[in-house]
């Protein structure tokens, strides 16, 4: 009877692969290169799912990297709500935020946030406190929620700025991500602050490729972007300007698990913080969306060029 | 248990009824995207598998047909579709398509192979054309193989049109997705409990269907338990 | 696809340059993905055998299972992905749950089916020769099955592929992240990748486990 060797064979063959398995398993992600060896420890930073999301956790990352830290990537993660989940379950150590719309999001839209970066981050620690969390310094560079249109539909509601379009709320169909629907910087501030209600909301995405599609075929009229992209006019799009402050200031701010933000991890990040400008944003991302290149390149150049890599 | 209660509610809430995210909307959204894939697939997919299954040429062909169905990610022929085809119902239904055809098309192939090489030698010996042979003779023996094969591509375009939500499609999928990305678990269950239903009832109706079509002189023979072929692609 | 007005760059459908400086990207997703792959159809097998066995037994218990079961797999991934999160966060368990819950149910069906199909005489003469019930299923039984477990693990496995790019959605899908970054950054490259290769590692798996069944299973080559 050979089928009792076959057998042992076959449980031989599946023996093998799991215990292959069982080795190999390792917790990166298909994100982007980790540092190898890490004397100071391994840090896991997340990016939210639009592009600036990835170039800024390359930039804080790779800096990190420089230093000695073992860094791993989680790329295109989710939004807010996805991340901040991770975060707080420890899935990842570290994301980079957005003081103003963190700190709403964390309060719970209290509409505490203000036009004093400062003060929002301060408040924002307040809350993250109870998480075991932690924002670190603010960059000067903002990024905050904006509002386009095409141009032929910015003179066919001869509107220039947000409050222009309260008049004509049911003709307007507003796209964005789904959590637009409930942010407060988004949907319902339009309708709260401007009066604007609107014919539908049309869920898409965060200033990605369906938010643009939808704008250029006119199934949305108006689409949440941000105020960074660098190609906003080239692509036939005018932001509206928000004349009755909405947004608040959105700066740059990395938010930590507490247990990761040491004293050496602070620096390292707040040193990156330190010198970014609205205008570098602007000009990673143009690189990293139009141009297609990559985040961590496009990150590496941005560290070689301010010479935090000397 | 808090969920249960939530999901109860969000079903009792009259607002969930109506509007352009109500669920009759999104109920609609769902039956044509996933009808209209389905019929176009089955116009492509049965003359193909029948004519190939006749001659039983190109065998190997047809059946690593479903195979490659499997295999393709849905989520990669949706983003495709969309890059090439852009935003709307197009890319959807072009993207569904694709996968509504792979089981339709092997198991309409196998059903006419199968039929008996006897009768289809009686049916020649009768003075029947091909045509007509194909049409009167070896269809009505094929029905429950072909059948169960329009069953398996609805059931999977049914589930598989959530993920047009992902390219800004409408559909019982915006509630998953929509759900997902407001943390909203109550909607995103509620969205997982009516796409089940729907794949659940698109199951029962075909099997009706198939009751009826199938010839009464099969259904009085046991006839043989259709094969059940496996496809998940969402 | 409005095109001249918003896609300034002409995008190839593959980029060699972007695709050679990203072996090691295109790597570790493919070695997400074949890790995923493996402990969901392992755990599967692991689960489905002793299941498939017991349904298989009792006519209640089976027409149960399979009726669960099936309405299960109408459940889109998805939707399981994202349900369990608020439980096992976003790990790579979210994950397998589902898919190890999906290859089981394609699994057990088919140790059911193989099971179903050993003829009464055979199960006689075991009977007659003395087996006890445990050893006739081990040496008689699951033997004759095997060639149809062994289509069910060529189907779950190649099912399993297809799906795990799915779980992109929740951070861990495999060569499924490249896809997702060719959506969101609106660049054919690594969503082409990554949907090559995902088909390709359906193909190469389903003809390794059909090499695999000839060598151990000689006596399924007829079927």
């Amino acid at each position: 009877m050979n089928w009792k060797a076959r057998s042992a064979f076959l449980a031989a063959v599946v023996a093998f692969a799991m215990t292959a398995v069982a080795c190999g398993s390792s917790p990166s992600s298909g994100g982007s290169s980790s540092g190898g060896s890490s004397p100071k420890g391994s840090v896991t930073i997340a990016g939210f799912n639009f592009t600036e999301g990835s170039v800024l956790a390359e930039l804080y990352g790779q800096a990190l990297e420089h230093d000695g830290y073992s860094v791993q990537y989680k790329l295109n993660l989710g939004n807010r709500e996805v991340v901040s989940k991770a975060i707080e379950a420890g899935s990842i150590d570290a994301y980079i935020g957005y003081a103003a719309t963190d700190l709403e999001f964390y309060n719970k839209g209290a509409g505490e946030a203000s036009g004093d970066v400062n003060a929002n981050v301060n408040k924002l620690n307040g809350h993250l406190q109870s998480l075991n969390m932690v924002a670190l310094n603010p960059s000067a560079a903002i990024d905050q929620n904006a509002f386009a249109m095409t141009k032929a539909n910015a003179q066919k509601f001869n509107a220039t700025k947000l409050s222009d379009l309260a008049a004509h709320g049911s003709d307007i169909v507003l796209g964005g991500p789904p959590e637009c629907a409930n942010r407060p910087f988004c949907k319902p501030g339009l309708e709260q602050t401007y009066g604007i209600h609107f014919k539908d909301f049309k869920s898409l995405d965060a200033d990605g490729p369906l938010t643009r599609a939808a704008l250029a075929n006119g199934s949305i009229q108006l689409g949440l972007v941000f105020s960074s992209d660098g190609d906003l006019n080239s692509l036939g799009l005018v932001v509206l300007q928000d004349d009755k402050h909405l947004e608040s200031a959105d700066n740059v701010v990395p938010i930590l698990r507490s247990t990761v933000a040491t004293a050496d991890v602070k620096k390292i990040m707040n040193a990156v913080s330190a010198g970014l400008t609205t205008n570098d944003l602007i000009d990673m991302n143009n690189q990293a969306g139009p141009q297609h290149m990559d985040p961590d390149a496009v990150a590496a150049a941005y560290l070689q060029k301010h010479n935090y890599f000397s | 248990m808090e969920t249960v209660v939530n999901v109860i509610q969000w079903f009792a809430n009259p607002a969930h009824w109506s509007g352009t995210d109500g669920i009759p909307t999104r109920f609609v959204e769902h039956i044509e995207l996933s009808a209209v894939s389905v019929a176009i697939g089955a116009v492509i997919a049965l003359p193909v598998g029948i004519v190939l299954g006749h001659y039983g040429r190109f065998g190997a062909l047809a059946m690593s047909l479903s195979n490659v169905g499997r295999a393709i990610p849905s989520i990669a022929l949706l983003v495709l579709a969309f890059q090439v085809f852009g935003l709307g119902n197009l890319p959807i239904v072009i993207a569904l398509t694709a996968l509504a055809i792979p089981p339709m098309l092997t198991n309409s192939y196998v059903a006419l192979r199968e039929v008996d090489p006897d009768i289809k030698e009686a049916a020649r010996g009768m003075g029947y054309r091909e045509p007509a042979q194909i049409l009167r003779v070896e269809l009505p023996l094929a029905v429950p193989l072909v059948m169960a094969g329009i069953r398996t591509s609805a059931v999977q375009v049914v589930a598989t049109a959530t993920l047009a939500a992902l390219i800004a499609g409408g559909g019982f999928g915006r509630y998953i997705i929509d759900g997902f990305g407001q943390q909203d678990y109550t909607k995103l269950v509620a969205g997982g409990i009516l796409v089940a239903l729907l794949a659940l009832v698109t199951e029962g109706l075909l099997s009706g269907l198939e009751r009826l079509l199938m010839p009464r002189g099969l259904r009085l023979l046991a006839a043989p338990a259709a094969r059940r072929v496996v496809f998940k692609t969402a | 696809m409005p095109r001249g007005l918003f896609l300034e760059y002409v995008d190839p459908w593959i980029n060699w340059d972007w695709l050679s400086r990203h072996i090691p990207v295109v790597t570790a997703a493919l070695v997400q993905h074949i890790e995923l792959t493996a402990i969901a159809v392992g755990l599967g097998l692991a689960i489905a055998v002793p299941v498939g066995v017991i349904a298989q037994r009792r006519k209640l218990l089976r027409s149960a299972v399979l009726t669960v079961f099936d309405i299960f797999y109408t459940i889109p991934s998805i939707a399981v992905f994202v349900f369990l999160i608020p439980y096992t966060g976003l790990t790579a368990v979210t994950a397998e749950v589902a898919l190890v819950g999906y290859a089981v149910l394609i699994l057990a069906r088919n140790v059911m089916v193989g099971l179903d199909a050993v003829p009464k005489d055979v199960l006689d003469a075991a009977d007659g020769m003395g087996y006890r019930p445990f050893a006739r299923l081990i040496r008689v039984e699951l033997p004759l099955a095997l060639p149809t477990i062994f289509a069910g693990l060529r189907i779950a496995t190649v099912t399993t592929i297809g799906l795990i790019t799915i779980a992109a959605l929740i951070g861990w899908g495999g060569l499924g992240q490249l896809i997702l970054q060719g959506f969101i950054e609106s660049f054919h490259t690594p969503l082409v990748v990554g949907m090559a290769l995902s088909i390709a590692l359906a193909f190469v798996a389903d003809l390794g486990l059909a090499a695999i069944q000839r060598l151990a299973l000689p006596w399924s080559r007829t079927s």
